[in-house]
């Protein structure tokens, strides 16, 4: 190869480098701001999380599969999955190739290297030795021909999204329509620029074929210039409107994955962390198909990927709107392919809001409450009597109240298993918290949580029992509980059974088991549910299930969805419990049981009750 | 005179209508799903407001009516349009052809165990209206425990006025009737405290002011407003009741030996089945829709079709009464026009 050009510069490349000038300093501009943004705390377990040769290997790692091969899109939808790493990864080895390219054939760049790597075939051309570069040459018209390839998908795409396993898609705003046209572009343009160069600077089959072929046009070199014009304009244009549209989840993706990795959570509702998450939606839509609330089209634009276009620009109406309608059932969270976390999102938005009262609960004496709950405890309230065996706390939880059935099957059940137990709130307890939290008031949440523990390391028990996964969550998570294991009722009874300690007779009903929120997605407790109704009958599937459940629609997440509203919802996830037509359902939450039952064609029944009708004692 | 009258549905309504077309000179047919005629009033022991015995009005309906052509433990199994007419066909293998027939399918009582935190079917000492006044009248029931009945509570709207019971109606009988329950409590029990938990007292009809003032002022039963939030029971097998009282704004607790739930009136599956076969609309409320909800309460929007009694919504028993008779004589002249 040599240099065409003694000079190496063409006026063409000015709107490319002026583009990618002003994106790379946006971009560190808008790194800096973030970093900055993070709590001193989280800064610094960032910067440790970059030396540390684990999370540095895992990093990389993950923005090789996640944003290059994008793996999370290919296990829902192969289609889905080739279109976005045919683009992502095809674009990236473009570059890298074409950098190799350059620095193989040319000597003293300076400046040409902002564009040289870009612009190559322009100001080369072939020579005797260029031939042992065919692999190269090779190499790039096949990239090239991948991203073509992904690009027609993508077109595709916008008219027959069913086709990528998306029944819906986001809306474009008007930036992102002229991203999407700009890079739409950008790859036929250089197809056609390296094409007119080909006979000069050489190709390979895609390139040199073309000019071959449509020789009357591309081999006139009057027609060369205005092709690199172009190809250069529209990749300047990305550039410019990337920060504005969804594009710019490209670079900060890339930010993203190593604070994910850092364990980074979110603390302001709109900078740092959470900044760097609404910046790294790529306004998929994936998440408006997952959405519970969009059965028969309603609620779309409270989608998770709404919520983030609203953030970007302010809008604090809708933001609120959008955050205190959600069930927080955090589905869009599950499916997600950059990990954007749609329910915590939205927690956050709740709490930065101003209120003119907050309840105050320092009245409620946690001594008197444990003198209710403390029979594991010697009389002169030091010690715990027998600290040898298993002593179990049971709190039941206010769902779990107004499902009494719940409460009487449970207690059913340990008393065959010979369960030393003590209920915690027989005669009303404290709130866990989680409703609060829930709503963004952690203040109120703390203050509840506070009080519980005081009653619960007061009870002298060594295991705390809940029935409900809303307050498991929070007690797994937001409770500091030191010496007692915290555990469901479904990982209990699976833990029963599995020591013989209860004895199940199976019988032929067909169960099929919901996944609660809370319990699936909230906690990860997927296989225990499903051991105990394998053991006590047939269990079925729903269409939708573990991961992928829907929330049934009683969730007390959403603040303002209104009983009528949610009815839909409810029919709906019914109708995805149903299609394998099961006798029974059965769910292990007092709230799903109580919202399906509402309009349930057939018995909704908890866990325990399944359970406490087939065992007796086991033999240990 | 020859025309066939269909009448589905035993009940007071039912048979009421039965015994007026009995003495307009027609023979009109009884349809009865159950054994027994009588419908859900068979089932009560007295009637508010002047405790009058529901056994004496039913059976004084029955014997009226004796001559009519009465089909029990018969239902419908299928109806055919025809022309101008219906082919009704019978579970007992009878087919009637008519063009005239007189819905009166009346309600159901509401689920109570639907209503899970109030404990119906999973406490031992929680009843329902209608489970008293069966031990009114048998003095079977082994949740009442005759010997202990040192506290009584009874709460209002039980699938009532409840969105998410889904029956956002008021069934209207219930307030007056948990005032006559509690008042025959007191009676048999005067010792024991009994209290209503209601949210509004509807107390519309003759006289039922008066005997609301007089369970207040001569019984001592306690009415507190608000709704109650949850029932549980104590290590000794009473059942706690908490609510809040909410003229004074504090919670209450009270524990109770008997917890009776005034379930509401929601419309019956076989007036929805009746519905579904002769094509008939459903009101927003669940209940049969009528031509005009004013005007013309006992006609359908079906030509030869009419109703009378709870079918098209919660009635007394007076209202039903009379809406019989009027529905009697709508189809007498009916077939007079013809």
């Amino acid at each position: 190869m040599r240099e065409r050009f003694l000079t190496g510069y063409n006026d063409f490349v000015l709107p490319f480098v002026c583009g990618m000038l002003f994106v790379l300093g946006y971009c560190l501009v808008g790194l800096v701001r973030i970093i900055m943004q993070l709590p001193a705390e989280d800064r610094k377990k960032f910067f440790i999380s970059l030396i540390t040769p684990k999370t540095l290997l895992k990093n990389i790692k993950d923005i090789f599969l996640k944003c290059l091969i994008h793996v999370d899109i290919w296990k829902r939808n192969k289609l889905l999955g080739y279109m976005h790493s045919s683009i992502a990864f095809g674009w990236f080895m473009l570059i890298v190739v074409g950098h190799i390219e350059v620095f193989l054939y040319t000597s003293d760049l300076g400046a040409k290297a902002l564009y040289y790597p870009i612009f190559f075939r322009y100001f080369v051309a072939e020579t005797e030795s260029t031939m042992k570069g065919a692999l190269i040459f090779f190499l790039m018209d096949f990239f090239l021909l991948v991203v073509l390839s992904g690009i027609a998908l993508a077109i595709i795409k916008r008219v027959r999204s069913r086709l990528f396993g998306m029944r819906r898609t986001t809306n474009p705003s008007f930036l992102d329509l002229i991203g999407q046209y700009s890079l739409w572009s950008i790859f036929p343009l250089r197809l056609l620029a390296e094409s007119f160069t080909a006979d000069i600077s050489g190709g390979s089959f895609l390139t040199k074929s073309l000019n071959y072929v449509f020789t009357e046009f591309l081999s006139n070199h009057a027609n060369m210039l205005p092709a690199w014009w172009a190809y250069s304009c529209a990749l300047g244009i990305f550039f410019v409107v990337l920060p504005f549209t969804r594009y710019m989840h490209i670079p900060t993706e890339i930010l993203l994955i190593p604070f994910r990795n850092a364990g980074i959570k979110i603390v302001n509702a709109r900078k740092g962390f959470a900044k760097a998450q609404v910046y790294s939606c790529p306004s998929c839509g994936l998440c408006i198909d997952a959405c519970p609330m969009g059965v028969l089209k309603g609620n779309i634009k409270d989608t998770t990927v709404y919520l983030n276009r609203q953030i970007r620009r302010n809008n604090e109406a809708r933001i609120e709107e959008i955050s205190d309608k959600c069930l927080l059932c955090g589905k869009c969270t599950a499916i997600c392919p950059v990990g954007v976390e749609g329910d915590k999102l939205r927690i956050a938005q709740r709490s930065v809001r101003k209120y003119n009262f907050g309840s105050d609960y320092s009245n409620i004496s946690a001594s008197e409450e444990i003198l209710r709950c403390n029979k594991f405890v010697n009389n002169n309230n030091t010690s715990v009597s027998n600290p040898d065996k298993e002593r179990v706390l049971y709190f039941a939880g206010c769902m779990t109240a107004l499902t009494p059935v719940i409460r009487k099957a449970t207690e059913s059940i340990l008393s065959k298993a010979g369960t030393d137990y003590e209920i915690m709130d027989r005669d009303g307890g404290i709130c866990c918290g989680r409703p609060m939290l829930m709503a963004g008031r952690f203040d109120q949440a703390r203050q509840l949580i506070e009080k519980n523990t005081e009653i619960i390391m007061g009870s002298g028990a060594d295991t705390l029992l809940l029935s409900c996964p809303i307050c498991y969550k929070i007690f797994r998570e937001h409770y500091a509980l030191p010496g007692i294991r915290v555990i469901h009722h479904t990982e209990y009874f699976d833990e029963l059974i599995r020591t013989g300690r209860l004895d199940v007779r199976k019988g032929g009903t067909r169960y099929v088991f919901h996944d609660p929120c809370e319990l699936g997605r909230g906690c990860g407790v997927y296989d225990e549910p499903r051991n105990v109704i394998s053991s006590a009958g047939e269990l079925v599937e729903a269409a939708k299930n573990r991961k992928e459940s829907i929330c049934c629609g009683g969730s007390l997440g959403s603040l303002t969805l209104s009983f009528d509203k949610r009815k839909a919802m409810t029919e709906n996830a019914l109708a995805n419990l149903t299609a394998d037509s099961p006798d029974e359902i059965v769910t292990a939450c007092p709230l799903c049981m109580t919202t399906f039952s509402r309009y349930a064609d057939r018995p909704v029944t908890d866990i325990a009750q399944v359970l406490d009708k087939c065992s007796g004692p086991g033999r240990n | 005179m020859k025309e066939n009258i269909v009448i589905i549905g035993g009940g007071i309504a039912g048979l009421e209508a039965a015994c007026q077309l009995l003495d307009l000179g027609y023979k009109p047919i009884i349809i009865e799903k159950s054994d027994h005629l009588g419908g859900h009033v068979a089932d009560w022991n007295c009637l508010f407001p002047d405790m009058t015995p529901a056994g004496d009005i039913v059976s004084a309906l029955i014997s009226k009516a004796a001559d009519a052509n009465i089909f029990l433990n018969t239902e419908i199994s299928f109806v055919n349009k025809l022309q101008d007419s219906y082919n009704i066909m019978l579970s007992n293998g009878i087919s009637i052809i008519t063009r005239i027939m007189l819905v009166t399918t009346g309600f159901s009582v509401f689920d109570a165990s639907k209503k899970e935190e109030y404990g119906y079917g999973v406490y031992d000492q929680v009843i329902t209206n209608k489970d008293l006044e069966h031990w009114f009248n048998t003095g079977d029931d082994r949740r009442v425990n005759d010997s202990a009945m040192n506290a009584i509570g009874f709460v209002h709207c039980v699938g009532s006025r409840d969105e998410k019971a889904r029956n956002s109606q008021c069934s209207k009988v219930c307030c007056i009737t948990a005032v006559k329950q509690a008042i025959e409590m007191k009676q048999k029990f005067p010792e024991a405290m009994v209290y209503c938990f209601y949210m509004d007292l509807r107390m519309f009809g003759k006289k039922y002011e008066d005997f609301y003032i007089s369970a207040q002022r001569d019984y001592g039963i306690r009415f507190i407003r608000g709704r109650v939030s949850e029932v549980s029971e104590n290590i000794d097998g009473r059942v706690i009741v908490k609510a809040e009282d909410t003229l004074s704004g504090k919670p209450v607790k009270v524990t109770l030996d008997l917890l009776v739930l005034m379930a509401g009136m929601v419309c019956s599956q076989d007036s929805t089945k009746v519905a579904n076969m002769i094509k008939l609309p459903l009101d927003s409320d669940g209940f049969l829709k009528s031509a005009d909800n004013v005007a013309d309460i006992i006609d359908s929007p079906k030509e030869g079709i009419f109703y009378a009694g709870a079918c098209t919504g919660p009635k007394t028993v007076p209202e039903t009464l009379a809406e019989a008779r009027a529905a009697a004589l709508k189809i007498h002249l009916y077939i007079m026009k013809k």
